[in-house]
């Protein structure tokens, strides 16, 4: 029989592990124990960690705070958004892998957009959005100010350089033997797009829409830059709780609960794809 | 009929196939051979309409293919690394290209279980490529290109990758196949068998040349330079050196690095009045089959060349001797009775009617008699 030793070095690293992930998960504690307390409980010192539970705060947000639009904001751009960028970055980066147009260097170029910060756009995008809302064509797709539309725009751009640059590497992963095949047995360059690569890239692709979806959820400068009340985000409605009567603990951490549960749930079911995406953006890229 | 004209593929500024010229015939079985390297898969590639030619034509039937899509040329590959859809089972891999095609669902699955059937796959249908053993997915392969009424199939190296007793089943029903097709088949190899054994043609390549397009009966007995010579045979040609010298009124020759004791080969008339007609090559070398030789122990009219036994290897019904000449290795195939020892006296037969003579790589004359000297070499 085997038996494992355990070294006072193993002892010492896991030890190390659970102090690191107290001090990271901490905060997330307390916020979820936060929304659960009663007003006067949130702010006592010190602080309580034994109290009656209760929901006010989450029926507070809904409530009085409309949350349930923000949150079905959020869905409608994260969710468009993320369709427009798979749809975009995956035609965009199968040619940068299949035919690499502009030797490398319209490749690159894309990629140094994505190192503009985001604050220094923010201005024009205001003013393009503001005048673009006043025409016909911005009043039918929702282009203006505080409508849904610019914001998927807005995120759309800010996320197909990643995507772009994450799918490349998927694409090139694919044999270009599989696609020649594929016309031999009698398919145009669409149609084996669409039937031998884009089935064999799914799993890049979902990496790159979990991402994409990621960032348009988590987005607050665009957010609260661009909208007011009606296409107002999650994001920007949880801050929206800081009010000029003070700080609203309790709907606040609800809110902020909320906000995060489905990315987490996104998050730990696909995890796995997630680590391999993620370094093969590192490596490759 | 499929034509190569012409045909130059460059990559950059290195030639990967140049001025290739071919033809296969309706419903012949035309292999490529060659090394590795030398051009073989791009000239595949060049007929399927996967590379275009940098200059050249590819024309089928008299049309030339040059602004014709692969997926409109009805012509059907087998891949080198099979190429199978891992996302697809593999009876979605076999009737993948009867599906572009729109043909009922019954009639592809009939046609699916039918070639299934031939190539004993049916119970692996319902698995994906990534399930199955090479052989598995090499038949897959090969199903997925027989499956459907092509003009020309391209086969890269299918059989290639199997272990050498799948290899020789398959080398037979991909013959037989083929021919119940009797559609064109161009089949690239690097293995000397394959290539003998299928073909009705072939074409031996090397860097990007065809060094000689002919029937494989040609090829093995009348190669057109030392580089087929070599390439083509088991156990390989073995070469000697030789030089010319002055006999009674015609040249002579005997094998270079023997000049103490010289090793005579002798010369046919015909030859020798051609060679002493002719510019006389640079660098004269004799090409001998180890099939073609026999050893004797005593020194007899015929067996006149002197060897000394280097190495012998056993076969069981035979031994395959190798003898060195000079300073040149010949191997030779013996009976197995002959036990030989090392570094035992040995004698050759090494006559007109057993050598290919090379004069600066190109063949001067073979066994079969054919002299061919190249005037003002």
């Amino acid at each position: 029989m085997q038996t494992q030793k355990v070294t006072f070095a193993d002892l010492f690293r896991h030890l190390l592990m659970v102090v690191i992930l107290c001090i990271f998960l901490f905060p997330i504690y307390w916020m979820v124990m936060t929304s659960l307390k009663a007003p006067e409980e949130v702010l006592t010192r010190p602080p309580t960690f034994v109290f009656e539970p209760t929901l006010d705060n989450y029926r507070y947000a809904f409530e009085q705070a409309d949350f349930g639009l923000f949150i079905r904001n959020t869905v409608v751009i994260a969710g468009l958004s993320t369709l427009l960028v798979i749809a975009f970055g995956s035609l965009a980066s199968y040619s940068f892998a299949r035919y690499n147009p502009g030797d490398g260097h319209i490749m690159f170029f894309i990629l140094t957009t994505r190192m503009m910060p985001g604050i220094a756009v923010v201005m024009p995008f205001f003013l393009i959005f503001r005048d673009l809302g006043k025409t016909g064509i911005g009043q039918f797709l929702a282009l203006g100010l505080d409508q849904v539309g610019s914001l998927v725009v807005a995120y759309t751009v800010f996320n197909l350089p990643f995507a772009i640059w994450l799918m490349y590497s998927f694409f090139q992963d694919i044999p270009s033997e599989l696609e020649n095949s594929a016309r031999l047995d009698g398919y145009s360059r669409l149609q084996v797009f669409l039937r031998v690569v884009l089935p064999l890239a799914a799993p890049g692709i979902a990496v790159t829409a979990i991402f994409s979806l990621m960032f348009a959820w988590n987005e607050f400068l665009f957010g609260y830059i661009l909208t007011r009340d009606a296409a107002r985000t999650i994001t920007v409605g949880v801050s929206g709780f800081q009010t000029q009567q003070g700080i609203l603990w309790g709907p606040l951490a609800a809110a902020a609960v909320v906000c995060i549960l489905p990315m987490l749930g996104v998050a730990l079911m696909l995890q796995r794809y997630m680590v391999r995406g993620l370094t093969f953006g590192a490596v490759r890229g | 009929m499929l034509e190569l004209r012409l045909v130059t593929k460059k990559y950059g500024t290195k030639f990967a196939v140049r001025n290739i010229n071919l033809e296969c015939r309706p419903s012949e079985f035309v292999v490529i051979f060659g090394p590795a390297g030398a051009g073989k898969t791009t000239t595949l590639n060049l007929i399927a309409g996967i590379t275009d030619p940098t200059s050249g034509e590819v024309l089928f039937d008299g049309q030339s293919l040059d602004r014709v899509p692969p997926e409109h040329r009805n012509m059907s590959m087998v891949f080198e690394n099979y190429a199978l859809y891992s996302h697809l089972t593999v009876f979605n891999n076999l009737a993948f290209p009867l599906r572009a095609r729109h043909i009922s669902q019954s009639e592809i699955r009939r046609q699916v279980h039918e070639i299934a059937e031939i190539l004993q796959i049916t119970p692996f249908l319902e698995r994906r490529p990534g399930f199955l053993s090479g052989g598995q997915r090499q038949r897959v392969a090969l199903g997925r290109a027989l499956i459907r009424d092509a003009d020309v199939y391209l086969l890269d190296e299918p059989i290639s990758h199997l272990d050498a007793k799948l290899r020789h089943r398959m080398r037979g029903e991909l013959k037989a196949l083929c021919q119940r097709k009797q559609a064109t088949v161009v089949h690239v190899t690097h293995d000397y068998r394959e290539a003998m054994s299928l073909s009705q043609r072939m074409a031996v390549i090397n860097k990007g040349h065809i060094m000689q397009f002919g029937t494989p009966e040609e090829i093995y007995h009348t190669p057109a330079n030392e580089f087929v010579a070599s390439f083509v045979g088991e156990p390989p040609m073995s070469f000697l050196d030789v030089e010319l010298t002055q006999g009674a009124g015609l040249p002579e020759m005997f094998v270079t690095g023997t000049e103490q004791q010289p090793a005579r080969i002798k010369l046919d008339d015909e030859t020798s009045i051609a060679l002493s007609r002719g510019a006389v090559p640079e660098q004269l070398r004799v090409g001998v089959r180890a099939t073609d030789l026999t050893i004797s122990t005593t020194q007899t009219p015929a067996h006149a060349v002197p060897a000394e036994v280097y190495v012998v290897e056993t076969l069981g019904h035979r031994d395959i001797v190798t003898v060195r000449v000079g300073p040149h290795m010949v191997k030779v195939v013996a009976s197995a009775g002959m036990s030989l020892n090392v570094r035992d006296v040995v004698w050759l037969d090494i006559g007109p009617d057993t050598y290919h003579l090379f004069g600066d790589e190109q063949a001067i004359a073979h066994p079969a008699r054919k002299v061919r000297v190249p005037e003002g070499v």
